[in-house]
């Protein structure tokens, strides 16, 4: 991209949004270089931080004009690198648009901005007896519209769902530039359903509606520690297998207590092997069942110490370690690699069995630390940057547990998005058909390719080109792990 | 025929007995496998056929007419490849089925496990293609919400033969784009669902409903709203509520339901909450109209924002026709029922003065289903602000206007 | 810039929303993610540009971050480093230098500090009046006239306040520059509620500024003088235990073994073997013994930066406080975010600060306290200032100290 497009589309971004808010300064825009995820990097062409739907839309319209890509970044969190920059294009930076605009109780919603954080909208309606359910543990930095760009999940998930599950209606701007509104009440295709989880490849969020949950009448949060992976495992089986639906169960390995410990001090009983959130929420009688139940259920299955929370500060004590683990390995190892794999519930002892066997094989230790309700690894593939080939083995580790989770029909990623990170994996999950067919999609809404690309698919499609009929064996079907995929 | 035939799968012609809205097809497939679809499909491509999937037939009259209709796909024979018609993987609480099973085997094959797919208010002899491509949900939905946030992977044919899956096996996924999402409430233009896979729930425990009739709803409206408020709110968390309104002219029931262990406890809980309003009972078994449609041959939906949905009831209580009203209160998404002998010109004048009225509260109306003869004048879908994006989705994934062209939303 | 402590950071963005100018301006590099970055963009070889010193001046240094962040990393040295850094390297515009000058030749030194207050002590009318042509002219000398609180009458400390009742400790004490010289009202008041408790309290007459104020604005050298003769002030004064009732006083002291690291000559063993604790820090630890008489008021709380983050101190000061009968207490909302004062931000960075000190006082107002308490001066003066901007009534202020004060000495409100 010549760079005299740049400066000529940043002009007409001056003119717009006013020089404040367009940053063209080479020391500013390299500190957009990347997001949560920081082996990716690109230094943004400009960035703009608009204020309004309008306003994106103007700009969208004017990337339009001059063929240039874009990208929207909201607090630039997302560990899959869906909000990486592209130097030859527009990062619209979504962080002053964060007002509350509307919260509606009658109605169990609220409107919101992009850039309002998950955590705002709770702490908005707590107070009214209400909260916003999905619950990515980035709560308090995310913002909705990174959520709906990445179909955000979090440990409550389980139970409530994800973003898309509570997300009622959405204002965008298309690739093209036009403003949209997307309902749950208008008939049609399920645009909003399609959009959700889309990573910014349909076009930009400007305006979040969100279901709100009533806050529930009782919560109980109980932490159980196990001597080993396995036996928290067999305890999770068994409490899903007794009809109990918690709001979240959670497992923590030993290595990633050890960081938790060294971060937050979080306390959680010595000589664990494994430790076990397990949050239980709704009506009091419920609750008081699935407790008796939970706890009957963990000592049989080996627990040796269960603590037991019922007020927001213990339960706050107890989460403490769990929320901040991810960031916490910092402290026990100079660098990192998070994996997002899931697997079917039923095959997490022998994926963890494996994973060890891989730690084992190439000298690189792994932390795990997992939504184990619903199968979702986060494997935290440790590792000294500073050691020569180190870097090199915990990628094979971590691309290694990613093909144990598709072997095992599990998928690469169960909240962080594909991005830039993972779509080398995509045509390992999806043949070539099921990828085109989605590329209809994006061509539908974005048939110049202009908003973010080069995330998801590993390959981007022309979309003047007719999809012809393709033939071959589906991956799967071919490795034998599935008739049709 | 020539070409259906070669594919090898049952072709037969079709009888007048099964057509596609009024529209009778040329021909009858009856695939037994996604493969054998495909091959349908790129025949149907090579020769310009049109093609509208079907299951049960139990909403086959849904949405507009066709505007032609060569081949009639039959889903019922749809086995998963490995000849199964469900892969129910229990211990992960997820199922895999073939779309042209129906809904009854469906419940019958998972209750063995203490299972179910916790969607109600579809007829049971409709399959899962037919539920899905419909988008139809009941009273449940207020707590496990619809067929798009239970459905976690799809398999399609597209109008060229092309085999495409998205989503997958487990619940927790978000790799790609999600077609499921696309597909449901699609109405079979977009492609064939032939495999779908399902997140599951426990069945619970217990379950009670504690029903009431409140005072005369067009006296009482503002009643009727509180209680809804109140229910919805209710920390015993009710998983449906319902309100049943058979004559305009006389009170509306309202009943709700709790599930679980402690399903009696919290139905007491629930009851106090309703006594206010009349006089509430509480029962083990579901009303006798629970979950069914208050009609079958001229049938709307309404959608309002929730706290508008007394408005919507007023709404149609004061066009003066004798309506049948039934729905998910909570969720303001209502079923209104109308004689199948409603006057043409009063029908029309119905649906878009309700559609006026509506649209004022932040809502719309669908004409599920309703005779040619009775619908001639009415657009059975109504407006939406995303239709220019919707008709190119149609563009790209059937360039060429062959699945059940016309039947959707904008003529699509 | 050690880039060690740089790399410490992964980039999580945790820090975001606990970051005073990314709360107001939203853009990356004014977060302390953002800054990190520049910091490896410098320590990488890009030179310090001024758009990247303006980055690093417009930090409170409030170590908000610093309690955020799950990775550990060490924001408090790094800025510290960073502003040396500045310093040295960064040419500032005229205006900005001769600003900084004077505020580096006045506010350390207590007896100048005195001098100046002769022509702060104009009547607010007076003040109010000069105040927008002040601002026109310099928005920096407008704050500090602004800020500048009535001068309270001096109260001259003795050497030594001996302990009521039996000896339970002997502890020195801090008197500080600007507390010393704006607030001495608040030195009498630890020293009494010292006292009380059972305390000897030594007060060194010779004492000056710890080098809390040009430690954070990246005067060094004067810092590390500042810190050794306050060191063998203590020293002579023969106590083992520096009490501190200024927040940034404190955590800087309690840093000094680690800025004195690379003085040699023993300085860091010397500082090792002097404990500084906070006010309220050391109350609490040492535990209530003279009695608490009610005081019928809703206070709120405002957490000083430089306790609670630097130091970690939050409990301690509501416990005490919650330990006068009557007394209720209030949280402010965004409690973690800095009210704009933090040192001599509000000098430097004028607009910053009112921003931050508007968005404080309405949080502030909104609990419906009778009383403020706080635990530095600089908070004080800061949401005293931003509240009397809105034209709203003045809500009286009081250091942690003043409170206990009155409680013990059973006065019916707070003077």
């Amino acid at each position: 991209m010549p760079t005299k497009t740049l400066d000529e589309s940043a002009r007409r971004f001056e003119e717009l949004l006013g020089p404040g808010s367009v940053i063209t300064d080479p020391v500013r825009l390299r500190t957009y270089e990347c997001d949560g995820l920081t082996h990716h990097r690109a230094t943004p062409g400009v960035v703009v931080l608009p204020e309004s739907a309008e306003q994106i839309a103007a700009v969208v319209r004017i990337c339009n004009e001059y063929g240039l890509p874009f990208v929207a970044r909201g607090a630039g969190t997302g560990l899959s690198g869906g909000a990486l920059p592209r130097s030859d294009g527009v990062l619209v930076v979504t962080s002053k648009m964060r007002r509350i605009l509307s919260v509606d109780v009658p109605n169990r919603r609220a409107t919101v901005e992009p850039g309002v954080t998950n955590l705002a909208i709770t702490e908005a309606v707590r107070d009214l007896g209400y909260y916003y359910a999905p619950d990515p543990s980035s709560q308090q930095v995310c913002t909705i519209g990174g959520n709906v760009a990445e179909n955000s999940g979090g440990a409550h998930c389980l139970k409530y769902g994800f973003t898309v599950n509570h997300v009622v209606g959405l204002e965008i701007v298309t690739p093209d530039g036009d403003i949209v509104e997307l309902t749950d009440v208008d008939p049609g295709y399920d645009l909003l359903g399609a959009f959700v989880g889309s990573e910014g490849t349909l076009g930009i969020a400007t305006k979040v509606v969100v279901r709100l949950s009533r806050l529930p009448e009782a919560v109980t949060t109980l932490l159980a520690a196990f001597e080993d992976i396995e036996r928290g495992g067999r305890a999770v089986s068994a409490i899903i297998g007794g009809g109990i639906v918690p709001a979240a169960i959670e497992m923590m390995d030993a290595l990633a207590v050890e960081a938790a410990e060294a971060a937050v001090a979080c306390a959680y009983p010595e000589g664990a092997g494994a430790v076990l959130i397990v949050e239980l929420d709704g009506p009091a009688e419920e609750v008081a069942h699935q407790f008796g139940e939970v706890t009957r259920i963990c000592r049989e299955n080996g627990a040796f110490e269960i603590r037991v929370a019922d007020d927001p500060v213990e339960r706050a004590a107890i989460w403490r370690g769990r929320k901040s683990a991810f960031a916490a390995v910092g402290r026990i190892s100079p660098a990192y690699i998070v994996q997002d794999g899931v697997v079917p519930r039923t095959a997490l002892p022998e994926v963890l069995a494996r994973i060890d066997g891989l730690s084992r094989e190439y000298g690189i230790r792994v932390a795990n630390v997992f939504h184990a309700g619903d199968g979702n690894l986060h494997p935290l593939v440790l590792f000294d940057d500073a050691e020569p080939g180190a870097g090199e083995r915990a990628e094979i580790v971590s691309g290694r547990i990613l093909d144990l989770c598709i072997e095992h029909g599990g998928s690469i990623t169960g909240e962080h998005g594909v991005g830039v990170d993972k779509s080398r994996y995509m045509p390992k999950m999806f043949s070539d058909d099921d990828l085109d067919t989605m590329q209809l999609v994006r061509c539908a809404f974005d048939p110049r390719g202009l908003s973010n690309p080069g995330k998801i698919f590993p390959t981007p499609r022309l979309c003047g080109e007719v999809p012809g009929v393709r033939k071959g064996v589906h991956p799967l079907v071919a490795s034998g792990q599935a008739e049709h995929f | 025929m020539e070409a259906l035939h070669e594919t090898g799968v049952t072709v037969r012609p079709a009888t007048p007995d099964r057509t596609a809205g009024g529209v009778l097809p040329r021909w009858v497939a009856l695939p037994e496998n996604t493969d054998e679809v495909a091959a349908l499909m790129r025949v149907s491509a090579a020769h310009d056929l049109a093609v509208v999937p079907a299951g049960g037939g139990t909403k086959l009259g849904w949405g507009n007419p066709p505007e032609r209709c060569d081949l009639l796909i039959d889903t019922r024979r749809l086995l998963l490849g490995n000849g199964s018609a469900v892969e129910h993987s229990a211990g992960d609480l997820v199922a895999r089925v073939s779309a042209g099973l129906s809904l009854d085997v469906l419940d019958s094959t998972l209750s063995r496990f203490g299972q179910e797919l916790a969607l109600d208010g579809a007829p049971r002899a409709g399959t899962v293609g037919g539920t899905l491509a419909t988008a139809v949900a009941g009273p449940r939905r207020f707590r496990y919400g619809t067929a798009r946030d239970l459905l976690i992977g799809i398999t399609v044919v597209l109008a060229d033969g092309t085999i495409a899956s998205s989503g997958g096996s487990v619940v927790k996924n978000v790799a790609g784009y999600d077609l499921g999402k696309l597909f449901t409430g699609s109405y079979g233009t977009l492609g064939v669902i032939t495999e779908a896979t399902f997140r599951l729930h426990p069945i619970p425990a217990d379950r009670r409903w504690i029903t009431v009739e409140p005072a005369s709803l067009a006296g009482a409206g503002h009643g009727t709203a509180e209680l809804v408020t109140a229910l919805a709110a209710a920390l015993a968390e009710p998983s449906a509520i319902e309100l049943d309104w058979p004559d305009l002219l006389g009170p509306p029931t309202m009943s709700a339901l709790v599930e679980g262990v402690a399903a009696g406890a919290r139905a007491e809980t629930v009851r106090r909450l309703m006594d206010g309003y009349g006089s509430a009972l509480i029962t083990a078994e579901a009303p006798t109209w629970w979950a069914v449609p208050p009609g079958a041959d001229v049938l709307l939906e309404l959608r309002v924002p929730p706290a508008a949905a007394h408005l919507a009831l007023r709404a149609v209580a004061a066009r003066g026709l004798p309506a049948r009203v039934r729905g998910s209160v909570a969720s303001a998404v209502l079923r209104v029922a109308l004689p199948a002998d409603v006057d043409e010109a009063a029908f029309a004048e119905f649906v878009t003065g309700l559609r006026d009225d509506l649209r004022r509260l932040g809502g719309g109306l669908t004409v599920l289903t309703a005779p040619s003869e009775v619908a001639r004048r009415v657009d059975r879908w109504g407006p939406s602000g995303a239709l220019p994006l919707m008709r190119r989705i149609k563009e790209r994934f059937d360039p060429d206007r062959r699945m059940s062209p016309g039947r959707f939303a904008g003529g699509i | 810039m050690d880039p060690k402590l740089i790399n410490d950071c992964v980039h999580c963005g945790f820090c975001l929303p606990s970051c005073p100018t990314y709360v107001l301006w939203g853009e990356e590099m004014d977060s302390p993610r953002g800054r990190i970055h520049l910091m490896k963009q410098h320590v990488e070889g890009t030179p310090l540009t001024p758009e990247m010193a303006g980055h690093f001046d417009a930090c409170l240094g409030c170590m908000s971050c610093v309690s955020a962040c799950p990775s550990g990393v060490r924001y408090d040295r790094l800025i510290e480093q960073t502003r040396a850094e500045v310093e040295q390297v960064h040419v500032r515009k005229p205006d900005d230098r001769a600003l900084r000058a004077l505020v580096f030749q006045l506010f350390p030194y207590p007896r100048r500090l005195r001098a100046m207050r002769l022509p702060l002590r104009l009547s607010a009318g007076l003040r109010r009046a000069i105040a927008p042509r002040l601002e026109r002219i310099n928005p920096s000398l407008a704050a500090m006239a602004d800020l500048a609180p009535p001068a309270a009458a001096r109260e001259e400390l003795p050497r030594v306040l001996p302990a009521r009742g039996p000896r339970r400790a002997t502890v020195g004490m801090l008197t500080g520059c600007v507390q010393g010289e704006f607030f001495p009202q608040v030195n009498a008041a630890t020293a009494r509620v010292l006292a009380m408790e059972g305390c000897d309290v030594v007060i060194p007459p010779s004492q000056g500024c710890c080098g809390a104020l040009s430690l954070h604005s990246g005067q060094e050298r004067q810092a590390l003088r500042f810190a050794k003769r306050t060191i063998s002030t203590f020293e002579r004064a023969g106590v083992d235990t520096i009490v501190v009732n200024a927040a940034g006083c404190g955590s800087t002291m309690k840093d000094y073994a680690e800025i004195l690291e690379a003085e040699g000559g023993g300085w860091a063993d010397r500082a090792r073997a002097i404990r500084v604790a906070d006010l309220a820090e050391y109350l609490a630890a040492l535990g209530p013994v003279a009695e608490r008489h009610p005081l019928p008021l809703t206070v709120a709380y405002h957490d000083a930066c430089h306790l609670a983050h630097a130091q970690g101190i939050r409990s301690e000061p509501r416990r005490l406080l919650e330990g006068v009968p009557g007394l209720v207490l209030k949280e402010i909302a965004e409690s973690a975010i800095c009210c704009g004062s933090a040192g001599t931000y509000n000098l430097f960075q004028p607009q910053a600060a009112r921003d931050l000190g508007d968005r404080k006082a309405e949080r502030v107002l909104a609990t419906g306290a009778d009383l403020l308490v706080s635990a530095n001066p600089g908070c004080t003066m800061q949401i005293a200032s931003a509240i009397r901007r809105r034209g709203d009534a003045p809500i009286p202020v009081a250091h942690t100290a003043q409170v206990l004060d009155a409680s013990l000495r059973g006065l019916t409100e707070v003077p």
